[in-house]
Formats: structure tokens, sequence, C-alpha cells
């Protein structure tokens, strides 16, 4: 899969596809009660509606009937009147208990809905892989958990509601028109062959449409997010203007797009309004005609009840219409947020996983070979073991496949071929939590979390007191700095790990893996950016913390992995020589003993 | 009492702010609400002419005369035809307005956020941020593509619905005006009730958006500590809080559209009693009280709306004054109003009695230096000791507490931002990459610059050679902050990048410290046949900075030693200890194994 960037259109399935519509079924049928108690109410709300037009008849009738034919006496009139507005009153009140009610049914089916949306998609982004995360600009993730999932609350609550309401309203609507007249009834439906038929013309293109306009606004996110991010490099850069050009693009796009998508549903209002009115113009001039042929039982009275329902039976039609349109729009979201949910899980459990026990430290490669994309072999035929306790340090030319190894003990990715076990145990059988959460790993990029420094290092082990938090820190050496700070291990830290600097970072992220207290410890490049000094009480405490651990040092600094029970030298996804220090020194024509002696090279000069 | 009047204060600017972009689209808008004008008056045609139908048609239905049918029905399709056309029209144009508004106001906030120095980005979240750009402008675009035409339409049938009435019967338009006072209380009301919670949906969106955005950015750190559970939990209680306060403003909308249907009923209530009463005591003639009658669906419904209406009017609010928050504040750093007259920076650079304090916190006391053009400085010092710091007031991303920042005589405050910067190319400690080719990535600061000018700048930073290895070379795209690179790797293309700027100034913040030593030597050397530009390497080892003009050590935010290698190293203080224990075994090594290669 090629790697995605800002303005490079994600690929899509072209075909329109039901299934996404229909898997929205799981997210609704648990509030089958809910849409079925608020439609009653809402069939309760149009009678209650139909009542207060009755009423309000009556009452106009009474004063109509006093009037022009002197029916009634003028207390009676009065009294008749005055109740007749009491039950509007009544009526009112009811119903607008029944309208508000359903506000706060919906409000709960929707808000419902895109929560158990949101959290499947984001339970799901917890299991992906990295490489899932490596392909695409993390705005363009993000989007999908946030907004594309908020959108469809509207729809899914009043939409469907409003929707199924309608369609009772029309069934009984027709049953009238059937009942009025026939013919009428007949005439007044030639208009849906002729709505389908536009539907279905602009369906294609608006799907299209729509599908494109999300792609656009996409891509704008991932660059916004980016443009955060990388704000120090573009400030420093210069680059602030020829940023905006490249945004001014993308947002020009998403406009451009939103506009070619939103002009199909314009159509939808306006073409319902002409065929209303073609209808109504069609029964009014055969009728006439047929009055004219002196057909029975034709009336001016049939005729204007009749015109009022084709008005009243187009009017659903447009709801409906218009949640068709909502639909279109969502189901481009809808596509992506499944999209996000159906990205298979290619590291997980296996059927019958066991729980790794208390691993005691015993590490094997027995051929391993790995490689990222299918052509490009990272690791080939790696054998090594190392014994519970050992310390083994990984050096080589950066992009050797160094990290990759550290990668593969945590089950990070799979393996191609070979055995990789950890106490004579195969790591692809075990719970991934049950492995990973009994290794301190501390990576090359140092990630803080916005919140305490306190919370920081306890990521590691949530259950650890604050003295441990703080013994943790004092053997990484990071006690010092974190006390000057104005608020000590209270300070507000955010993602970017403002005000720290990368060093500050590496002993924060050190104390974090070391407090989760891991038998098997891998530090990838934790002292790279730490001071000499800093490194010397560094290595003082560690040799004290690696005691009884299995421990994989990655560094660059050689000073930092002299004393490790095996040096292994990776070139090219291959350990060339692997020794003690002194062993590896004694063949001056291995790379171990180049590499070592370069770094005094300068000192010969 | 303070609190509230500065929120108040806000949201005043807020709205100014707001209609500064709305402004442009007056002209458009104006012309978009004539035309609802039209489609309102135009939707009154159509009944009137099926009743003409009847009427002079049919008449009796036993003499009908067809002569005028096909005018009518002329009329009626034109008018359809025409209040289609209309209906379209305005819907385009507002869109069109509402598009071109946002689009305004995203490059505006975009170019607001481009602009804002790094305290501002240390406070604020990036999921925050995002947030600005997207749910708020949403719901910005949503107001003027719909609430004003629908508030427009609502008011303009209220009130052509009195006016009618009056001029059936003045007395009757006078009682029908009695609930527009209740209307207008429930309404402020309703304002108040709602604003807050409006807010707290924008907050608790804001807090979700940044949460994600985090979650995503840390995956490997979540997986690492397998705190995948963890982080569900978390994103529950987000998750759980952004429906609360959804939930919870609807619970105000519920209170108060019960009110509101009540007094949209009090239309028919006051017309079928105080009317008829009218009616059967002659003071009303029934045509009259009929007329009316048909004019109450014109009061009914806009009130019907103007709950909701009020729900959106309200949810935009809170959007605009969260942009508005976001945005307002005016960055400490800037170009000053009238820049030394300086085109290109030769690379002087002094530091008089500089001293940089953030939050009490001491970073920098008291430092001075100077720098010619050309030399080439390291600095070393301890994790925190201000490194990075001096860096960053060279490239005024902070400004000095007390002191002064001189590039080539002349205080940076004084210089045009973009020109100082331009002068300067800075490989950061902390390597940014973009979804870029890698390309892209190197030529950031002259996207236009030929190939060969990217290639020069990877060979100097020792990267064309895992660049080429590579399945698409440079046009290998790299994932977000240089995923898919080791740190060495991403190092190099870092500082290819700040290379390729030709900058007066190179600054090299622990650049090569995921660089092996063969390579680091390779990069000295491209480094050293750049003989005009002023260079400062920080580094923790001594190979990196051995070769420089002057070395500063950097304790506590002081400089505590300075001077050349050797001079440093007689000194036998901080360097010298670094050195010992970095090198102090370089003779024993000599003797113990170079005797082994002489053997061989």
């Amino acid at each position: 899969m090629a790697r995605n960037k800002y303005d490079i259109d994600e690929e899509l399935e072209e075909k329109f596809d039901l299934k996404n519509v229909k898997r929205l079924k799981k997210y609704l049928t648990p509030y089958r009660k809910t849409f079925a108690l608020t439609i009653f109410m809402m069939a309760l709300s149009s009678v209650l509606s139909i009542g207060f037009l009755l009423v309000m008849k009556d009452g106009i009738q009474v004063i109509e009937e006093y009037v022009n034919k002197s029916l009634y006496t003028k207390d009676y009139v009065l009294k008749r009147v005055v109740i007749d507005a009491l039950i509007i009153i009544g009526i009112t009140v009811v119903n607008a208990f029944f309208q508000s009610k359903k506000i706060t049914l919906t409000t709960k089916i929707g808000q419902g809905v895109i929560h158990s949306l949101r959290y499947d998609i984001f339970e799901h982004l917890q299991q992906l892989p990295f490489s899932y995360y490596d392909d695409k600009p993390h705005g363009k993730i993000q989007v999908r958990v946030v907004n594309y999932v908020n959108e469809l609350s509207d729809l899914l609550s009043n939409g469907i509601v409003n929707t199924i309401t309608d369609m009772f309203s029309l069934i009984f609507i027709i049953i009238i028109m059937f009942a009025l007249n026939v013919k009428f009834a007949l005439i007044a439906m030639c208009g849906l062959p002729i709505l389908i038929v536009a539907i279905a013309f602009v369906k294609t293109k608006q799907r299209r449409g729509w599908r494109l306009s999300s792609n656009k606004t996409s891509n704008l996110n991932a660059y916004i997010s980016e443009s955060i991010n990388g704000i120090r490099v573009t400030q420093s850069f210069v680059r602030e203007e020829e940023n905006e050009e490249i945004f001014r693009r993308l947002n020009n796009d998403s406009r451009k797009y939103w506009m070619k998508a939103v002009i199909y549903n314009f159509m939808l209002g306006p073409i319902v309004d002409f065929i209303t009115t073609v209808t109504t113009l069609a029964i009014y001039v055969w009728a006439i005609y047929m009055m004219i042929g002196g057909v029975f039982g034709i009336t001016v009275a049939l005729l204007t009840t009749f015109s009022g329902y084709i008005s009243r039976f187009w009017a659903p039609i447009t709801t409906m219409a218009n949640f068709y349109n909502s639909m279109m729009t969502a189901v481009s979201y809808l596509e992506r947020i499944f999209g996000t949910i159906d990205e298979p899980v290619i590291v997980r459990d296996v059927k019958d996983a066991i729980d790794m026990p208390k691993i005691v430290g015993n590490v094997a490669f027995k051929d391993v070979s790995f490689s990222y994309e299918d052509n490009v072999k990272i690791l080939s035929d790696i054998n090594f073991s190392v014994k519970a306790g050992e310390s083994v340090a990984i050096v080589g030319p950066t992009g050797a496949g160094k990290t990759t190894i550290v990668n593969l003990i945590s089950r990070f990715y799979n393996l191609d071929s070979g055995l990789l076990t950890i106490d004579d145990i195969d790591i692809s059988k075990v719970k991934l939590k049950s492995l990973r959460s009994q290794m301190g790993i501390m990576m090359q990029d140092s990630f803080i979390f916005s919140g305490t420094i306190m919370d920081n290092i306890r990521y590691g082990n949530m259950d650890a007191t604050d003295e441990e938090v703080i013994a943790a820190a004092k053997t990484v050496c990071a006690h010092d700095f974190i006390e000057k700070l104005e608020d000590g291990y209270n300070t507000e830290v955010n993602e970017r790990g403002s005000r720290l600097s990368a060093g500050q970072r590496q002993l924060i992220s050190f104390a974090r893996a070391i407090l989760a207290d891991p038998k098997i410890l891998i530090l990838d490049e934790a002292t790279s950016s730490i001071d000499t000094e800093t490194e010397i009480l560094l290595q003082k405490g560690l040799a004290r913390l690696l005691e009884g651990r299995t421990s994989f040092i990655i560094a660059h600094r050689l000073s930092t992995i002299k004393n490790s029970n095996c040096i292994m030298y990776i070139d090219d996804g291959r350990i060339v020589e692997k020794g003690t220090h002194d062993e590896l020194m004694k063949n001056p024509d291995g790379k171990y003993y180049k590499l070592y002696m370069s770094q005094y090279d300068f000192l010969a000069k | 009492m303070e609190k509230e009047k500065n929120v108040k204060h806000i949201s005043k600017d807020a709205r100014k702010w707001f209609l500064g972009y709305l402004k442009k689209y007056y002209f458009k808008l104006g012309f978009a609400l004539l035309l609802v004008t039209f489609s309102a008056a135009l939707s009154f045609v159509n009944p009137k002419v099926l009743g003409l139908i009847v009427d002079e048609v049919i008449g009796d239905g036993v003499n009908i005369n067809t002569e005028k049918l096909p005018l009518y029905v002329g009329i009626m399709l034109g008018c359809t035809l025409i209040a289609s056309c209309i209906r379209w029209l305005r819907n385009f144009i507002f869109e069109t307005a509402s598009q071109d508004m946002l689009f305004d106001m995203r490059e505006g906030v975009y170019k607001n956020l481009m602009q804002k120095d790094f305290a501002f980005y240390n406070k604020n979240r990036t999921g925050d941020l995002m947030s600005r750009q997207t749910g708020d402008m949403q719901a910005i675009r949503h107001c003027v593509a719909y609430v004003i035409y629908n508030m427009y339409e609502c008011t303009l049938l209220f009130f052509a619905a009195v006016i009618m009435i009056f001029t059936v019967n003045a007395k009757m338009g006078a009682l029908m005006l009695i609930p527009v006072p209740f209307t207008i209380i429930c309404i402020i009301l309703q304002s108040r009730a709602i604003k807050p919670k409006f807010a707290k949906i924008r907050d608790r969106f804001s807090s979700l958006n940044a949460f994600v955005q985090e979650n995503i950015s840390g995956n490997r750190v979540v997986r690492a500590f397998a705190k995948e559970d963890y982080e569900i939990s978390k994103f529950n209680k987000e998750n759980d809080g952004y429906r609360e306060a959804e939930t919870d403003a609807a619970t105000v909308w519920v209170k108060f559209m019960p009110i509101f249907e009540v007094i949209s009923a009090s239309f028919s209530v006051i017309l079928l009693v105080v009317g008829g009463y009218m009616v059967i005591n002659k003071t009303m003639s029934l045509g009259q009280f009929i007329m009316v009658n048909g004019y109450l669906w014109m009061l009914n419904n806009p009130l019907h709306m103007f709950g909701w209406l009020v729900n959106d009017y309200y949810r935009f609010i809170a959007s605009v004054e969260k942009i508005y928050n976001t945005i307002s504040a005016k960055p400490d750093i800037m170009t000053p109003r009238y820049p030394a007259d300086v085109k290109k920076i030769k690379g002087n650079i002094e530091f008089k009695n500089v001293s940089y304090t953030i939050e009490d916190e001491d970073v920098l006391h008291d430092v001075s230096f100077k720098v010619k053009a050309g030399e080439t400085i390291g600095i070393i010092g301890a994790t925190g000791a201000g490194k990075s710091t001096i860096m960053n007031l060279i490239c005024r991303f902070f400004d000095a507490t007390e002191g002064e920042v001189l590039v080539d005589g002349v205080n940076v405050k004084d210089l045009n931002l973009h020109t100082l910067r331009d002068g300067i190319g800075m490989a950061m400690q902390d390597v940014f990459l973009f979804s870029d080719t890698i390309e892209g990535n190197i030529a950031y600061a002259k996207p236009d610059c030929p190939f060969e000018k990217v290639k020069w700048a990877a060979e100097l930073a020792e990267a064309d050679g895992f660049i080429m290895e590579m399945a698409d070379g440079y046009d290998t795209i790299v994932g977000e902050r240089g995923v898919g690179l080791s740190g060495g790797q991403k190092q190099r293309i870092s500082l290819a990048r700040a290379i390729l700027k030709e900058p007066s100034v190179i600054i090299l913040d622990d650049t090569t410290s995921a660089v092996d030593m063969e390579t680091e030597s390779h990069i000295q050397v491209a480094l050293n046949a750049l003989k005009n530009e002023t260079k400062f390497i920080i580094a923790h080892r001594i190979s990196s900075i051995i070769g420089a003009d002057q070395i500063f050590v950097l304790d506590g935010g002081r400089i505590v030693e300075s001077g050349n290698h050797e001079e440093l190293l007689a000194k036998k203080g901080y360097y010298y200890t670094v050195f010992n224990h970095q090198y102090g075994d370089f003779n024993n090594i000599r003797s113990l194994y170079a005797t082994d290669k002489g053997v061989k």
C-alpha cells in the first residue's frame, strides 16, 4: 500500500454499496424500543394536530352558523367557543409534551448511536498495526473518529424518525386519496416515476460528488494537523507563505467539491415542487373535462379537497427525498468509518492465545526474517539467544535493522518466517497485553502526553505510588531537573513536550519504561540526547537497574554499551559480528573494531 | 462580576471579527434575502390561481367556461417554474456565500496560526487548534447557509401576516401582537440558558478531539506499554462527556419548546375567543374573521421555528467565540513596525548579558559571547542547561528577558523576522518531517529549487546514499514525523533541509546524536567546507565539536567555560571530565589493540 500524504486522495471502491447502510442496523437495534416509542408518540401527535384543526374548525363553524343561519343563542356560541379554546390549549400542551419528549428521545438515540460508533472506531484503532498510522497523515485518521461520526447524529435520529413517521402518513394519505377518487389518485401518483427517474439520475453524480468532497475535507484536515505539529520547522524555515499557498489550494478544493456535490442536493426540492404543481393541474384539467362530459360524481368540493391532499402527499415525499440526500452525504462518511473499522488487525491474539506467564527473560531468535513491504527484506535469518539477566547491545549503521529487531521482541510486527521465543514460549501464541505489559520499552521518539510529568511517568504503571514514580525518576537522574521546575512533578507538559529539552524528555520516558519493573528492558537510543555527565550518573544507576533483567540496548555512543554481555553488529539486516567488547576488539578487521576506533579517529588527526 | 464583564467584552469583539468576514457578502446575502421575499410572495400565487380556476372556470359546475383555463394553467406553471428557479438560486447563493466566507475565514485563521509564537503553541493542544478549523467552522457555515435565511423568512412571514391582519381589522392585528413580548422574553431566557451549554459542547468537542489526536500521535507508546485498555477508558470519559454536553443542551431546548408551542397556539385561541366575541357582537364581520383565520398559519409556523433558530444561533455564537478567543491573542514576537534596513544577515552574533526566564525558572543567566561570521561554535553541557534556548533566542522564537541578542550588531527585536530566520538554517533536536516526499522535505525552504540543489544538500549531509537505496529514491513519501526512517536518517534529512537553505548561520542542535561516528566525520568535513557560514554545533560527543573555533560549556544556564579544545582541556574542568570519560581510555586502547593489529 502506498503511503499517503496530505494532497493525495484516498482511493475507495467505486461501487455504491448498501452494506454500509445495512451495518448501521447494529447500532440502531439497541434503540428499537425508543424508536418505536418516538414514532408512536409522533403518530399521536399527528392525531392531536388533526384534532387541533377539527376543534378550530368547529369553533369557526359555530360562529359562521350563528351569523349566517342564526342557529344558536349568543351565550351558547360563546360558551362553545371558549370550550373549544380550552380544548385547543389542552391539545397544545399535550402535543408540546410529545414534541419535547421526542427531542429528548431522538437526542438520546442520535448521541447514543454516534457514541457507540465512535467507541468502535477508537477501540479498533487501538489494535491497528503501526503501518496503518505510518502510512497516512494523522489528521485523516482523526477526522474519522471525531468529525465524520458527528455528522451522522442528526440523520440517525431525527432523520429516521421523521422518515418513518412520514411513511405512515404517506400511506394514510394514499388510502384517503384512493378512497376519494381512484382516477385522481392515479394521476397524482404519476409524478412518482418522474421523481424516481430524477433521483436515479442525480444519485450517481451526487454520490461521486460527496465522495470527492469528503476526500478533499480529509486532505485539508490532514494539512491543518501537520501545519500545527510542524510549526517550529515552518517558522524557522520561513515557509509560512508557501504553506498558506498550499493551504489555499486545499481550502479551495474543499470548497469547490463541496459546491459541486451540494448542487445536486438542491435539485430535489424544486423538482418536487414542480411535480406537485403539474399533477395538481392535471387533475384539475382532467376533472374539468370530465365535468364537461357530464361524468357523474365529480364535484367542486371533491376537487378542492383532493388538491389539498396532493400537497400533503408530496410533503412527506420531500422529507424522504431530503433524508435520501443526507444519506448520500452520510454514506461517504460511513464508508470511511467502516473502512477503518474493517482495517485488518495484523498483529492480534491468536485464537487460543495464552497469558504470558511471568517472564524470566530468556529470549531467542531462530531463523527470523522480516520485511515491512513484500519485496524489501529488512532482516534475514537472525539467530541468537539471550539468557535471562543478560544485556545485549545492538550496533550498526543507521537503517541496518536495529530498531526492527527490538520491535519484533515486543511483537509490534509479525515475523515473515522463523521463531521468536521468550522463555521458550513462541510469542505469537501469547496474549499481546500480557506480553507487552511485562516489558519496558523506550523508543527513539520520546512521546510526551499532555498532563503532568507525574502522569507521564506513571503511564508505565498506573498503580505506582508517587514515591515509586519519584524513585524511578531518581534512578534515571531525572529527579533533579524535575524538582527545579516551578511545579515539580505536577508541572503540566504537552504532547510536543514544550519546555522540556530532548534530553529531559528522554529521561522522562526512560523513567516511564523502568517504572513498569519489566523483566525485559528495551532501550532504543535511550540516551542519545543526554549529556555525558548525566550519562555517567545514569550508567551507575543503570548497572543496578539491569541486574536480573534482560536488556536490549541500541546506542551510538559506544561507552554506553561496552559492558554488555553481548554485542551484536547488524549490517543490512544480518548479524555480522557477535561477542563481548573484548572479543570483538580482538579482530582488527572487524566492523565493530572499526566502529569503535572511529571514535578516536579525530584524535589521531 | 468582573469576569462576566470580560466575557461580554470578548463576545463583542468576536462579533466584530465575524462581521468583518460577513461584510464582503452583504450584497450577495441581501440579494438572496430578496429572493426569499419573492419566493415567499410567489407561494401565495398558486392557491389563489386554483381558487380562480374554481370560481371562474368551473363556476357552479354546470356552465363550465374553459376559455381562461389555458391562461391559468400557464400562470401556475410559469410561477412554479420561476419559484423553483428562485429557490434553487437562493440555495445556491446562500451556499456559495457561506462556502466563500468559510474559505476566507479558514485562511484567516490559518494565517493567524502561522504567526503565533512558541508560547502560544506550548499552551494549546494540537487537537484543540484543529477543532477551531473543523467543527467550529462547520457551525459557522451552517449559520450562514441556513439560519440567516430561516430567521429572515420567519420574521418576514410573521410581520407580513400581522400587517395583513391589520389591513383586515386593526383591532385583531393589535391583539395578535400581544404574544410578541412573551415570545421575546422567551427567546431571551432561552438564549441565556442555552449559551453556556453550547460553550460546554464546544469545550467537550475540543477536548475529545485533542484526546484522540494525542492517542493517534502517541500510538507507539500506547502499544509499547500495552495501555490500550487505559486509553479506551480515558476515551470513554471524553466520549461520555461530549454526549452529556449535547444531551444537556437538549434539556434546555426541551424546556423551552413547549412554551413556544403554547404561544403559537395562543394566536388561534385569541382569534377564536376574542375574534368570535367580536363577530357575535358585530364589531367584526364574519368575512374578516375567516380571512384572519387564513393568515393564522403565517403566525404559527414562525413561532415553531424560533426556538430551533435560537438554538442554532447560539451553537454558532459559541463557535465564533471559541475561534476568536484562540486567534485574538497577539503574539509577543512579531516583526517591528519599522524594522532595521537589513536585506540579508551576515552571521555575526553577539549576546550581551542575556537572561531568559520562563515561569520563574531561570533558563539562561547573564550569558555573553561574541561570534564572528564564519566561525564554528561548539556548545556542550548538561541536559536542560539552556543550549537549545540560546539557539531559540538567536532565531527569536523567544525574546530575552534581559540583555540583548545582536545579529550583525542589530538587536534581533529590530529585525524583520523573516529576514532573520531566512538567514538561519536550523536542524532541530526534535526532527519533524512532513508527510511528503524526501525531496519535498529537503527542499522545504525552497520548494521550487532544481533537483541538483536537493541532491547537493543531501550529499553534504551524507543522506544521498541511503536515499538512493530506497525504492523510490527522492520520491519516497515519508510518513508524518518521518516514520519509516531511522533516527539517524531523519537527522540527516533535517540537516540537508537546513543546508539547502544556504543560510548565513547554520545551527545543528544535537543533529548527529543518532548518526554513527563514521558518517558524522564525513558530515564534519562537508560542513567545514562551508567557509562563510557561522556554525553552531550543539552536541554531547566531543568528536562533534572538537574542531570548533570556540566551545562554550553550559551549566545551569551559564557559560561556565569557553575556549577552543586545547584551552578547555588545559582548564581541567567540566570539559576535561567529559573528554576523559569519552576518550580517556584512548591510550589504553591503542596499546591494547594497536599492537594486535601490528602483529597481524
